[in-house]
This record gives C-alpha cells, sequence and structure tokens, in this order.
C-alpha cells in the first residue's frame, strides 16, 4: 500500500512548492479554500483526493470508503489521452467515458489553478531527488521527465481551453494525467525493451555462427 | 532546533496511580517499563523522562530511525481517518505534532484539532514547530493523561495515537476513555508497532532496534538508555490480535488492522456506533 502513498506525497510537495513560488496562485487557492476533489482514473489502484486549504493536501482514497468530495471525476487513461481533442469531451461524457459528479466549479478553479503555474517538471523533480520519498515516487528517471514535461504543457493548454469552452465540463488535474503518462512512457519503453531482448534471443538461437564479432 | 528548556512537572501522582488490574502484570501494581518491572504509579513519571529527555531531538530522531518511513505510516493514517471539513479531531500522544498539523489543514476553519500530549516538553517543541509552520487558528494544545481524558462525552469525530499507546501504564484504561469521548459514528485509528510477519524480518529488526537504535540515540540525542526504552517497550506492546480485542473490550466496532511494513507498524482502526 504505501505505494500510494509514495506517489501521493510527492505530487502533494512538487504542487506545494510551485504554489508557493508563484505568488498569484494564492487568490487562486482561496477560493478553493475548504474543498474537496477526488479524481478516480480507473487504471490507477485508487482515486486521489485532492483537499483544499492554504495548501493543497492530497489524500489516497480508500477502497471500503468511497469519498467523492465536493466534486468527483472518473475517467479511464484512455479517456485522459482523447481529453486532448476538445471536441470530443461532450461525446466522452455522453458515453458515460467522463464522468462528472458535484461541483462542476471546483474541478474547473482547480485545472485553472494548475495551467496557470508554468511547471517545469524536470527543474522541480530534481530539486526533490535527494529526498526519499519523491526520489523513489519519480525514479522513472530524468528523460522520462523531459518526455512528460512537453505533454503536460501541452494538456495544460488543452484543459484549460476546454473550461473555458465547454460551460458544463472541466477538466481533471494535471498531475494525475501526468502521473499516469510516465505510467503509460514506462510500460511501452518496457514493451519495447521487451521486443529487442526478444529479437537478440532468437538472433542468437537461430544464427549461432554469425554472432562471432 | 532549539533546546528545550521547559521544566516538566506534568506527571500528577494522583493521575498516574491508578488501581485497577493491568493484563500485563502478574502483580497488579506492577507494569512493565521497556523490560524493567517497576510500580504502576513510577511508570508515567518514567515514560515522562525519557520523552523530555528526547524532545528537543525527537523529530530527527524519528527520521533517522525510521528512514523517513514514519511519514508513509502517518499518511497512510490520515487517508484512513475519514476526515471532512468540520471535524473534530484528537490528536492523543501528538507529541511534536505531525498527525495534528495535517489535519489542521484538512477540518477547515469550522473544524477543530486538539493536540494531546502528557509531556509538556514535546508539547512545547510541538507547539512551536507548528506556529512556525503558520498553522494557528483551530489548533488546540491540551496537556493530559490519555487514561483520563478531560473532555465531554461523545466529542470527538476522529482520534488518532501514533506510537503513543504502548507509552501509556493502563492500556485499557485509555481505550475506553478515548470510547467515551469518541462521538457515535466516530473512529478512533492507533498506529503502532507491532509484530513483524516474517521471521527473517523480526531478526534484522531485532538486531536493528537492540543494537543501532541505541547506538544511534547515542549520537545523535546523546541519550542510549531512552533508546533502548524505545526498543523495548516495542517489544512489550499487544501483537496485532491482542490490541484488536483489546480495542473490542473497550466497545470498539468493526475493528481491523492493517499490517504495514511487514507487521513492523500496524494500523487499528474501530468504530464507535
Ligand atoms: C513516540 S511519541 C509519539 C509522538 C507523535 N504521535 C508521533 O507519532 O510522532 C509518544 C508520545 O506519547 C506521549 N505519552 C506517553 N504516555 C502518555 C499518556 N499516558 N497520555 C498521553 N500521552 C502520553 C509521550 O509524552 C510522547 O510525546
Amino acid at each position: 500500500m504505501p505505494a500510494a502513498q509514495l506517489v501521493s506525497s510527492a505530487i502533494e510537495r512538487v504542487l506545494n512548492h510551485l504554489l508557493k513560488l508563484d505568488s498569484d496562485s494564492a487568490s487562486g487557492l482561496k477560493k478553493l479554500a475548504g474543498k474537496q476533489l477526488s479524481v478516480a482514473v480507473h487504471e490507477l489502484p485508487w482515486p486521489l483526493i485532492f483537499n483544499f486549504s492554504d495548501r493543497v493536501d492530497v489524500l489516497v482514497g480508500m477502497p471500503d470508503e468511497e469519498v467523492k468530495g465536493d466534486c468527483h471525476l472518473a475517467l479511464s487513461i484512455a479517456t485522459l489521452q482523447k481529453l486532448k481533442d476538445t471536441s470530443q469531451i461532450t461525446r466522452l461524457i455522453q458515453n458515460n467515458d467522463l464522468v462528472l459528479e458535484g461541483d462542476l466549479k471546483v474541478a474547473q478553479q482547480f485545472s485553472q489553478l494548475i495551467s496557470e503555474l508554468e511547471i517545469d517538471w524536470e527543474e522541480q523533480l530534481s530539486q526533490y531527488t535527494g529526498d526519499l520519498v519523491a526520489h523513489k515516487a519519480f525514479a522513472f528517471g530524468k528523460k522520462l521527465v523531459q518526455n512528460t514535461q512537453a505533454q503536460a504543457n501541452r494538456l495544460v493548454a488543452t484543459l484549460a481551453d476546454a473550461a473555458i469552452e465547454e460551460k458544463r465540463i472541466a477538466a481533471p488535474p494535471i498531475l494525475v494525467v501526468d502521473f499516469c503518462d510516465q505510467v503509460n512512457e514506462l510500460r511501452s519503453a518496457t514493451d519495447r525493451l521487451e521486443a529487442k531482448l526478444n529479437r537478440l534471443e532468437r538472433q542468437s538461437t537461430t544464427k549461432p555462427n554469425k554472432q562471432s564479432s | 532546533m532549539s533546546n528545550n528548556q521547559v521544566s516538566d512537572s506534568n506527571v500528577d501522582s494522583s493521575e498516574t496511580g491508578q488501581t485497577s488490574s493491568t493484563p500485563n502484570s502478574p502483580d497488579s501494581n506492577q507494569t512493565h517499563f521497556g523490560f524493567k518491572q517497576v510500580d504502576k504509579a513510577e511508570k508515567a513519571s518514567m515514560v515522562a523522562g525519557v520523552f523530555h529527555s528526547v524532545a528537543a531531538k525527537y523529530d530527527i530522531m524519528n527520521d533517522l530511525m525510521s528512514m523517513g518511513v514514519h511519514r508513509i505510516w502517518k499518511r497512510f493514517t490520515i487517508d484512513c481517518s475519514g476526515v471532512r471539513a468540520g471535524h473534530k479531531v484528537l490528536d492523543l500522544a501528538g507529541g511534536t505534532g505531525d498527525l495534528a498539523a495535517k489535519f489542521s489543514k484538512l477540518v477547515g476553519e469550522n473544524g477543530q484539532v486538539v493536540l494531546a500530549d502528557i509531556n509538556n516538553a514535546m508539547l512545547q517543541v510541538g507547539r512551536e514547530k507548528l506556529r512556525n509552520k503558520g498553522i494557528v487558528g483551530n489548533l488546540e494544545y491540551v496537556q493530559a493523561n490519555a487514561e483520563m481524558l478531560p473532555f465531554p462525552d461523545n466529542h470527538f469525530d476522529v482520534i488518532t495515537i501514533a506510537f503513543g499507546l504502548r507509552n501509556v501504564t493502563d492500556k485499557d484504561k485509555a481505550l475506553a476513555s478515548m470510547y467515551r469521548v469518541l462521538k457515535p459514528g466516530g473512529r478512533l485509528l492507533v498506529l503502532e508497532f507491532s509484530k513483524p510477519q516474517n521471521e527473517m524480518l523480526t531478526k534484522a529488526y531485532d538486531l536493528y532496534s537492540f543494537h543501532l537504535l541505541p547506538k544511534m540515540g547515542q549520537l545523535v540525542a546523546n541519550d542510549s538508555e531512552s533508546y533502548q526504552y524505545l526498543a523495548e517497550s516495542i517489544r512489550m506492546h499487544p501483537d496485532q490480535e491482542t490490541l484488536k480485542g483489546m480495542m473490542e473490550t473497550a466497545g470498539f466496532e468493526q475493528t481491523s488492522f492493517h499490517n504495514l511494513t511487514g507487521g513492523i507498524v500496524a494500523l487499528h482502526r474501530g468504530f464507535k456506533f
């Protein structure tokens, strides 16, 4: 179970650090104070709960206790990818691919808060690599972070647009998006590695004589 | 961290010299202090001595001893608390206030958090730390013995006691007292060292806590005896099933526990209905 707490702790640290750096964020955060947003990504074993005060506390939802907070989002990683295309959002809701419950303003305000922060993930994360908790949670490596940074920036822009254009629809927190992207990236990187290993294995068994160099 | 100069006269012998019997000892006037048998009346002041002695270095030692993992154990505890804005929370034996600080943010301005501890020196370190972090407003500090809590019946939505119960002289009495001040529908969370579930882990852990830990205590806090006591008190603490049973005896329902780090630590949960 502690894996969940490692992740929530790392997200919380990075997020609060950034909010502190950005003096403009205080007013955005004030609007959210006292509110709770829960986000369930189907592929993650646990939902994340964002609690707002003069900071953001990130909790892990427990399986025996459903916490929906003031606003609740449920969606799959595949849906996260599709959110990049704003024109699809209404259809996603109609197809039940995206569930939005409760006070949508909370999700909108949160996504606005996040999108206004200019997140340089690489720089932020490098500050925490000495820290046991963040280090473990983000041991995915520097390269991955660089890739994700570009993706996250793109997503932040798209989701911010979506929040404005689609009145009834709010964007999910970018940090979950980011985390899922990292997981996806890691998955395809391992798939590629596995394929490569399989190929090498095949080569070495089928052509033993040509492998001398 | 500033040195703590608080004179510590927090243990009133009239509070601690109870006469109820304890399951821990054949002689009802005796209880354990680590591996030693001591007079019940004495234990609280001896425990106070330990925490008075370690107060100033407590946070550093906590990080060192657990290699930072205590933060994750505490996060898990909060995740299991079901705490919401407006709740009243008691962080009992709260010491330097790690849990209370977090709860203060989670319950918001309409909620209330009470950080209670028997030891004035620990409370002072906690108060200073939380003030420096800007945590004020909905947080109160109360010097109190877990065995006789100075709060009304049915008062709190959540009670936590983290690494505190094993230091309490009469644990049954303390659990009953917590039950009394908990609201119906409220829950108690006990985070405490417990019994590792694997033999290899038990061996490594013994080696660590009886040999390395007192040495670290000596080096960092210049106090190996207190850390020797901590290691011993951990072994004397009831195991998972025993504590669960004790909670049920005190009246808690739907009790359960969750082993963390292989059972080195367990989180027990119980409800009052
Ligand atoms: C190991 S510290 C834990 C502090 C904090 N909860 C944490 O997890 O970091 C144990 C605390 O229990 C307190 N304590 C011991 N006996 C107590 C009692 N009978 N009632 C209340 N607090 C007690 C000590 O003063 C000490 O601050």
